[in-house]
C-alpha cells in the first residue's frame, strides 16, 4: 500500500563534488526541505490568513497591522443566533451519517471482496458512478419526495442523502482494505465450522480495523463538508453548519468577523482529523487510484 | 434551561407591562400566553426593521406564550429559501417576509394566506390598530387581484439620489443635479477628485436601473399587468441602458458591478463614492454619527428626470403568512404585535428610517430624525412615494413573472457596464430571453 | 488473489466429500448476497429511483406556479429542445469545459511539480506532505469564504500589498475576463493535494532498477524524467485528470460565494444555471432536462474512466 517513504535513490548525494562550498552542501542536502517549507507557507496562506481575521479585533479588521492583541470577540458574537445550534447539528448529521454508511456498506464490501460473481463489474461501475453524479440530478427528486415525505429539514433525511456518495466511499475504500487480509486465516475459521460473517466479525474486522477507522473519519468528513444538499434540503431544524454560515454574508453588511470566526470553527474538525489520520488519509484518497 | 426560559419571560413580561402603559394596556387580544406551546418560524432578510424586531422578540414571547424562531439571512438566499418553501406549500415557515418582486408572484400562484379574515375579527385584532393607517400606496403591491390583502407592510421605500460629498459639487460651482443631463455634467466634474469615485449603485438593476428606464421613455413590458410582452429592446431602453452602464463604467469605483447594498452604503458613509441611487433603508444610516463620515457633507434629492419624465422606483415589503402554515392564529398574533402602532413608534424612536404607517411618517419623532444636514429624507421619500401611486409606473412589479425579467435587467447592464456587449446587443439578448422565460413560465404572450 | 481457488477444495472433513463443496459454496453465496443486498437496495431507492424520477419529470414542463396543469406529457422533449435553443445554457456549457480544462490542467501541473519535489526520504518532506492536505479536506464553503476575502480588494491582504508596492491590481471577479481564471485558481488551490498525492503514490510505486540503470550510464535529472519517470506515471496523471474533471462538473459554492454566475453569466456554468432554474425560479422541469444532460455528461466520463481499469478490484 502506498506508504509515505520514497523509492527513489539520491543522485545529488552521489553527485556532490568533493571540495565544494559549505554553502553549497547546505543547499543541495536541504535545497528540497527547504523549497518544500516555502511553498508550503505560500500555499497554505489563504488559510491562515482566514484563522488569523478569527481572532483580530473587529475594529482593526481592515487596519493593516498584524501584530495584535488576540481576542475572541468573533466567537463571542457567534454564540447568540443559530450557529451553536447548526455546529451540533452538523456533529449529529454526520456521526449518523456515517454510522449508517459503515452499517450497510462493510459488509457489501466484504462480500464484493471476497464473492467472485458475474456482473461484479458493473455493480462496481454503477458504485463509482453514483459518488461522481452532481448533487443537482439527485437534489430535485429528493426535494420533492421529502416534501412528501416529511422528511424535509430533518437530520435523519440529511444523512439518508448523504448515502448517496458515502456509502460509496465505504464500499471503495474496505474493499482496499479486505484485499490486504490473507483469506488464509478465514478459511482456518472455516475449518473450525465458523460461518461466513462469524469468520468476518472474529478474524477478518479486527485485523482490517484501523481501515475501519480511516473510512469513518473520511465519510465524517465528507459529511460535515457537504453544502448543496444541506442548503436546498434544510430550513430552520436541520441547517448545519457550512449553510449557516451564509446567513452572515448580510444585506446590510458583511461581518467579516463573524465569518472568519464561523469558518475557522466549521473547519476545524476536519483540520483536526486530517492531521491525526493523514496517512490513513493519503491511503483511502488515492484508493484504486493506483494500479497495483 | 426551560424554567429559567420561563422565569425570563415572566420577568419581562412583568417589566415590560411596567415600562411601556402602552404595552399593557394593549393585551394580547384573546387573552395573554394563548400560545403557550406553539413554536413559531419566522424569516424575512436582514434589514434594520427585522433586526430591530428580534431584540423586542422577549416581549411577545412573554405575551403570547410562543417561542419565535427567528431566522434572518441576506436578501438573496432568503428569497431563494423563500420561494422554494412556498412553492411547495411547506410549513417550514410560519411568518414570511413578502419581498417586493416576489409578492406578485407568490399571491397570484395562492401562496400566501389572505389576512382580512384576521383583521376584521376583533378576536384577533384590537380595535385601534387601524389597517388604514399604512399608506395606500404601500398596501397596493401586497394585495392579490382578487382583492385580498396578503401582507402588511413594513417598509414603504423610495429610490432617492445622494451625494455623500456635496461640498466638492458645490467647490465645482454646480448644483444638485436634477435632469440625466445634468447628472453627467457634474460626474464630469467631481469624479475622482480627492480620490471619491462618483457614481456607484447596488448590482440590482432590476430595480436601481429602471427609474432610468423610465426616465428616457422605455419600459419593462408593454401594459403592465395585462399585456405582459416586454419591451426591452425598444431604442428609448436602449438609450436608457447605454446612459445608465455608462454611469456605472465611467464613474464607477473598482468592482463597481459586483456592489451589494451594504457596499454601496459603506462607501457613501466613508465618503469613498459619490453619487448614488438607494432607498431610506440605506440612505437613513448616513445620518448615523458614530459610523458615518460624511454627515456633515451630504445631500439628498430625487431620482433625476429624463425626456419622459421623473419616475422614482419604490418598493414595499410586508410580513405575510405561507398557505401551507400550521400555526396561522399565532403567526397573525406575531404580525399585529410586529406592526402595531407601538411597535413601529418605538422602531421610528430608535432610528428606523422607512415606516409604512402614515401616523408614523407625520411623527415629529420620525420627520427629526431624517432631516439629515439640511435634507428631509422623509419629504421625499413620500412625494416620491405619491408621484409613484399617480403615475402607476410601478405596475411593472406587480407582475407574478418579474423576477425572471429582473434577473435579465441585471445581466443586461452588467454585460454593458463590464464592455462584454454594447447596449443594443445586450438589450436584444435580454428581450429575447425574457420572452423565452416568460413562455416557459407558461404565460401566453 | 486466488480466494475462490483456496475454497474449491473444500477441507471440511465432517460432511460426505461429493456434496460438501456444493452445499458449502451455496451456503457462501447466500451469505454473501445478505451481506451485499441491503447496500444495493439502498442505492437503488438513493440513485436509481430518484434518476428515474429525474428523467420522467425532465419530460415535462413542470413548474411549480402551477403544479396540477403544468405536469403533463404532451410534448415529452420539449425540455431538451428549448435547451438547444437556449444560448444561455450553451454558453453555460461552454463555460464548464473552460473552466474545467483550466484548472485541471492546472491541478495536474501543479501537483506533479509538488509530488516531483517532496518525493525524497526527508522527515520534514513527510511532515510537509500532510500539512499540504488542508486545503483539499477544507469544507468547500469555507475555501470560497477565504477567496471572497482574497479577491475583495478592500480586505484583501494580497490587493493591498500589491497597491503597497506600485502594481494596484483591479477586483478580478468584477472583471469578465479575469473572473473565470480567479475561479480556476481558487480551485486549483483547494484540490492541488489530490494529483500531488496521486503522482506520489505512483512515484514511490516505481521500481527503482531503471532508474539506477539509466543514472549509471550518465543520464541527467531531465532524462530520466522524460524518458522514465514520466511514461510511468502518464496513465495515473490520465485517470486523475478525468477524476477532476468529473468532479469539476459539481463547482458551487465557489461561484456562489465569489461571483453568483457574473459579471453577467461568465462564470454561470452549466451546474450553476441548473441550480437557478430549479431553486431560484422553480422550473423543475426545465431544471430536470439540464440536470440529465449533465448526469449524461457525468457517466460518460465514469464509463471511461472504468475502461481504463480504474476499477479493477476484480483483476486480485
Amino acid at each position: 500500500m502506498a506508504s509515505t517513504e520514497i523509492a527513489l535513490p539520491h543522485r545529488h548525494l552521489e553527485d556532490a563534488p568533493a571540495g565544494s562550498g559549505a554553502r553549497a552542501g547546505w543547499l543541495r542536502r536541504h535545497g528540497r526541505a527547504a523549497a518544500a517549507l516555502v511553498l508550503l507557507a505560500v500555499a497554505l496562506f489563504p488559510f491562515l490568513w482566514l484563522v488569523h481575521l478569527a481572532f483580530k479585533p473587529a475594529a482593526d479588521l481592515f487596519e493593516d497591522r498584524l501584530l495584535f492583541v488576540p481576542r475572541l470577540d468573533g466567537f463571542r458574537a457567534l454564540l447568540q443566533g443559530s450557529f451553536p445550534r447548526s455546529f451540533l447539528n452538523s456533529l449529529a448529521v454526520s456521526t449518523l451519517s456515517t454510522a449508517m454508511s459503515l452499517a450497510i456498506g462493510v459488509p457489501a464490501a466484504y462480500a464484493l471482496t471476497r464473492w467472485q460473481f458475474p456482473g461484479r463489474r458493473h455493480v462496481a461501475l454503477w458504485i463509482l458512478v453514483t459518488r461522481m453524479a452532481p448533487p443537482i440530478a439527485f437534489t430535485i427528486p429528493f426535494f420533492l419526495a421529502y416534501r412528501w415525505l416529511g422528511l424535509q429539514d430533518t437530520l435523519f433525511g440529511l444523512a439518508l442523502v448523504y448515502l448517496t456518495f458515502n456509502l460509496a466511499i465505504v464500499i471503495w475504500l474496505m474493499q482496499t482494505f479486505f484485499e490486504a487480509v490473507p483469506t488464509a486465516l478465514e478459511e482456518a475459521a472455516y475449518i473450525d465450522g465458523c460461518g461466513v460473517w462469524q469468520a468476518f466479525w472474529r478474524i477478518t474486522l479486527p485485523l482490517a480495523a484501523p481501515g475501519v477507522a480511516a473510512t469513518a473519519v473520511l465519510c465524517f468528513i465528507f459529511a460535515w463538508n457537504d453544502f448543496f444538499y444541506a442548503l436546498i434540503l434544510t430550513r430552520t431544524q436541520a441547517v448545519t453548519a457550512p449553510v449557516a454560515i451564509v446567513n452572515f454574508l448580510q444585506y446590510e453588511g458583511w461581518e467579516w468577523s463573524k465569518i472568519a470566526a464561523g469558518g475557522t470553527l466549521v473547519m476545524f474538525p476536519v483540520v483536526v482529523f486530517t492531521v491525526l489520520v493523514r496517512k490513513y488519509l493519503v491511503q483511502g484518497l488515492t484508493a484504486g487510484g493506483v494500479k497495483d | 434551561m426551560t424554567q429559567r426560559r420561563h422565569l425570563l419571560q415572566a420577568a419581562t413580561g412583568i417589566g415590560a407591562s411596567l415600562l411601556l402603559p402602552g404595552l399593557a394596556a394593549h393585551a394580547q387580544p384573546g387573552g395573554a400566553r394563548r400560545f403557550q406551546g406553539t413554536t413559531l418560524n419566522v424569516s424575512t432578510f436582514s434589514a434594520a426593521y427585522p433586526k430591530l424586531l428580534q431584540q423586542w422578540l422577549p416581549e411577545f414571547e412573554a405575551l403570547s406564550g410562543a417561542k419565535v424562531n427567528f431566522d434572518a439571512p441576506s436578501f438573496p438566499v432568503y428569497n431563494q429559501r423563500a420561494d422554494l418553501e412556498l412553492s411547495t406549500k411547506g410549513s417550514a415557515y410560519d411568518v414570511v417576509n413578502v419581498t417586493f418582486i416576489y409578492s406578485s408572484r407568490w399571491i397570484d400562484s395562492g401562496w400566501l394566506t389572505p389576512l382580512d379574515e384576521f383583521i376584521a375579527s376583533p378576536q384577533h385584532t384590537p380595535p385601534d390598530w387601524d389597517l388604514n393607517d399604512f399608506l395606500s400606496g404601500a398596501r397596493a403591491p401586497e394585495t392579490g387581484r382578487d382583492g385580498k390583502l396578503y401582507g402588511i407592510p413594513w417598509t414603504a421605500e423610495a429610490l432617492l439620489s445622494v451625494s455623500s460629498r456635496f461640498d466638492l459639487v458645490q467647490q465645482a460651482g454646480l448644483a444638485f443635479p436634477d435632469t440625466t443631463d445634468d447628472l453627467v455634467k457634474v460626474l464630469r466634474a467631481v469624479n475622482k477628485k480627492e480620490r471619491v469615485a462618483g457614481f456607484v449603485s447596488d448590482s440590482h438593476y432590476g430595480w436601481t436601473f429602471v427609474p432610468y428606464l423610465h426616465a428616457f421613455g422605455g419600459d419593462v413590458f408593454r401594459k403592465a399587468p395585462d399585456d405582459l410582452f416586454p419591451t426591452l429592446d425598444t431604442p428609448e431602453a436602449v438609450a436608457a441602458a447605454d446612459y445608465y452602464a455608462n454611469l456605472i463604467r465611467e464613474f464607477g469605483p473598482d468592482g463597481a458591478i459586483t456592489y451589494q447594498p451594504d457596499q454601496v452604503t459603506q462607501a457613501l458613509k466613508l465618503g469613498r463614492v459619490n453619487f448614488s441611487d438607494a432607498g431610506q433603508l440605506h440612505l437613513a444610516q448616513l445620518g448615523d454619527a458614530a459610523t458615518s463620515k460624511t454627515l456633515k457633507t451630504v445631500k439628498f434629492g430625487f431620482v433625476p428626470k429624463g425626456p419622459a419624465g421623473r419616475f422614482p422606483g419604490t418598493a414595499v415589503h410586508g410580513l405575510g403568512i405561507p398557505a401551507g402554515s400550521r400555526n396561522k392564529e399565532a403567526a397573525w398574533a406575531f404580525i399585529q404585535w410586529a406592526l402595531s402602532k407601538q411597535t413601529t413608534r418605538r422602531a421610528v424612536a430608535a432610528g428606523y428610517g422607512s415606516p409604512a404607517r402614515r401616523s408614523d411618517i407625520d411623527s415629529p419623532e420620525f420627520r427629526s430624525r431624517q432631516r439629515i444636514n439640511g435634507s428631509d429624507l422623509a419629504q421625499l421619500s413620500l412625494d416620491s412615494i405619491s408621484l409613484a401611486e399617480r403615475t402607476g409606473h410601478m405596475k411593472y412589479r406587480t407582475v407574478s413573472v418579474y423576477p425572471q425579467v429582473d434577473q435579465q435587467l441585471n445581466k443586461a447592464i452588467a454585460l454593458i457596464a463590464s464592455g462584454q456587449a454594447n447596449a443594443r446587443q445586450a438589450m436584444q439578448q435580454a428581450q429575447a430571453q425574457s420572452i423565452a422565460e416568460l413562455r416557459r413560465a407558461g404565460q401566453k404572450i | 488473489m486466488g480466494a475462490a481457488n483456496a475454497l474449491a477444495a473444500p477441507a471440511t472433513p465432517r460432511a460426505p466429500a461429493s456434496s460438501a463443496p456444493r452445499g458449502w459454496q451455496a451456503t457462501r453465496r447466500r451469505a454473501f448476497a445478505f451481506g451485499l443486498a441491503p447496500a444495493l437496495i439502498v442505492l437503488l431507492a438513493i440513485t436509481l429511483v430518484p434518476a428515474g424520477a429525474l428523467v420522467v419529470a425532465s419530460l415535462t414542463p413542470l413548474s411549480l406556479t402551477d403544479p396540477a396543469g403544468t405536469f403533463h406529457f404532451r410534448d415529452p422533449l420539449g425540455n431538451y429542445r428549448h435547451l438547444l435553443e437556449d444560448a444561455r445554457f450553451l454558453g453555460s456549457i461552454a463555460t464548464q469545459l473552460k473552466l474545467s480544462a483550466a484548472s485541471v490542467v492546472l491541478q495536474l501541473a501543479v501537483g506533479l511539480g509538488l509530488a516531483l519535489l517532496l518525493n525524497a526520504p526527508a522527515r520534514v518532506l513527510g511532515a510537509v506532505r500532510g500539512a499540504f492536505l488542508i486545503p483539499m479536506v477544507l469544507p468547500p464553503i469555507v475555501v470560497a469564504l477565504i477567496w471572497k476575502i482574497l479577491f475583495t480588494p478592500d480586505v484583501s491582504p494580497l490587493h493591498r500589498a500589491l497597491e503597497a508596492i506600485g502594481w494596484p491590481v483591479r477586483s478580478l471577479i468584477a472583471n469578465p475576463d479575469t473572473a473565470l481564471w480567479a475561479i480556476a485558481f481558487a480551485e486549483t488551490w483547494q484540490w492541488f493535494p489530490f494529483t500531488m498525492l496521486m503522482v506520489l503514490a505512483a512515484l514511490q510505486m516505481m521500481p527503482a532498477d531503471p532508474l539506477e540503470a539509466a543514472s549509471l550510464d550518465g543520464a541527467n535529472r531531465w532524462q530520466l524524467f522524460r524518458y522514465i519517470v514520466f511514461p510511468h506515471i502518464r496513465p495515473v496523471l490520465v485517470v486523475c485528470g478525468l477524476f477532476r474533471l468529473i468532479d469539476s462538473f459539481k463547482a458551487f459554492p465557489l461561484i456562489f460565494v465569489l461571483t453568483d454566475g457574473g459579471p453577467g453569466t461568465v462564470t454561470e456554468v452549466t451546474n450553476y444555471y441548473g441550480f437557478i432554474q430549479a431553486f431560484n425560479f422553480s422550473y423543475w422541469g426545465y431544471a430536470s432536462a439540464i440536470a440529465t444532460v449533465i448526469l449524461a455528461g457525468v457517466f460518460a466520463l465514469s464509463w471511461l474512466v472504468g475502461r481504463l481499469g480504474w476499477n479493477d478490484h476484480g483483476k486480485h
